[in-house]
């Protein structure tokens, strides 16, 4: 596939990335407006979405408006740190290129919430909420890099195989 | 030429059940409270299946397949293992709020509401919207994982050797 191929299926995704990460950001927000405002339907709602993945704990979330938000401070550092790689994805990998960060960078970003978190489950350090978030974002930053590029990898894959599929029937058809 | 088709849902379907199984205990589904362990080691413990089992080389969007997979299976196991365990989670949270308010941490009024769920909680509308949304977040969390696990353990893709040097030719002066 051309290099433009590569980089308007790597746009596309991306651009789709961004509008997602928005949504799951404005989510984690709107739980605790709308629970603020009293549609406490709504706001369970958005909470219960959010439980799967997080312990919702309150005194470990951030307050919005009086109310906790959707995910504790270190899954919101999660996602802000996504969001912040997504930021710095086209300047770092730019847009024709797909590979994947190595084990080594992915572990050692992954080292300082896990000595944090293994630190507060046992009991040496109570980690304050603004650390959960800050080692929280900075393994969140490393993510849209391997995201962005099993996807695009996935698409781009499926896209040559549909062309290949394509070229055998118009062959075929020639004969 | 083509590479051999891997093959997906073996590897996601035990990873997913083992991740499943995981998420939906009680303490033990506290994991994925710590970036979604169980899901992400799930997804990513299946591309180690999955490269294990392919001769060839796994790409970042085989790794996206099986992780996606593996998340679903392993949401669908989730919700099964919870509904017996419901009123013991219940239980564990409330236990939970009160020794956060005895250590002085303040709630918010609604949280009690927030935890019984009401009475539609446990309504066949509520179950399927439940697991219509851990599957798709599941999904999303477990494409993250399967990619990672291909930076982690599939095998890699060996690097362009320099070509042979060939030997030079004996001139005139090397005759014996």
């Amino acid at each position: 596939m051309s290099r433009s191929g590569i980089s308007r299926t790597v746009i596309a995704i991306y651009l789709l990335t961004v509008a997602g990460t928005a949504i799951w950001l404005s989510a984690i927000f709107l739980a605790p407006v709308l629970a603020g405002r009293g549609s406490a339907g709504a706001a369970r709602l958005i909470y219960a979405a959010f439980s799967p993945i997080c312990h919702q704990v309150p005194g470990r979330c951030f307050t919005f408006h009086g109310h906790p938000l959707a995910v504790c401070g270190r899954c919101l550092g999660i996602y802000t740190g996504f969001a912040a790689g997504l930021v710095l994805y086209p300047f770092v990998r730019g847009f024709s290129k797909l590979e994947l960060p190595s084990a080594r960078v992915f572990l050692l970003l992954t080292l300082p919430m896990a000595v944090d978190g293994a630190a507060g489950l046992l009991g040496i350090w109570p980690s304050p909420i603004l650390v959960r978030f800050v080692t929280g974002a900075v393994w969140g930053t490393v993510l849209p890099f391997f995201f962005l590029t099993g996807l695009a990898d996935l698409f781009l894959a499926r896209r040559r195989k549909v062309a290949r599929t394509l070229e055998n029937i118009r062959t075929n058809n020639v004969e | 030429m083509d590479k051999q088709k891997p093959e997906y849902l073996r590897p996601a379907l035990i990873a997913g059940a083992i991740a499943g199984l995981l998420s939906g205990l009680p303490i033990i589904s506290a994991g994925n409270c710590v970036c979604c362990l169980w899901i992400v080691g799930g997804a990513a413990m299946a591309t180690k299946l999955l490269a294990k089992n392919t001769s060839g080389i796994l790409t970042s969007g085989d790794g996206a397949i099986v992780g996606a997979l593996t998340g679903i299976v392993g949401a669908v196991v989730q919700m099964l293992i919870a509904i017996p365990l419901r009123p013991s989670n219940i239980e564990l949270g409330r236990r939970m709020l009160d020794w956060l308010s005895s250590l002085g941490l303040d709630m918010p009024s609604n949280m009690d509401g927030l935890l019984d769920g009401g009475p539609g909680i446990l309504s066949p509308g509520w179950f399927l919207l439940s697991l219509f949304l851990s599957a798709a977040v599941f999904a999303v969390v477990g494409v993250l994982g399967g990619i990672i696990g291909v930076s982690l353990f599939a095998k890699k893709k060996p690097q362009a050797s320099p070509p042979a040097a060939t030997p030079p030719l004996p001139g005139p002066g090397d005759a014996p």
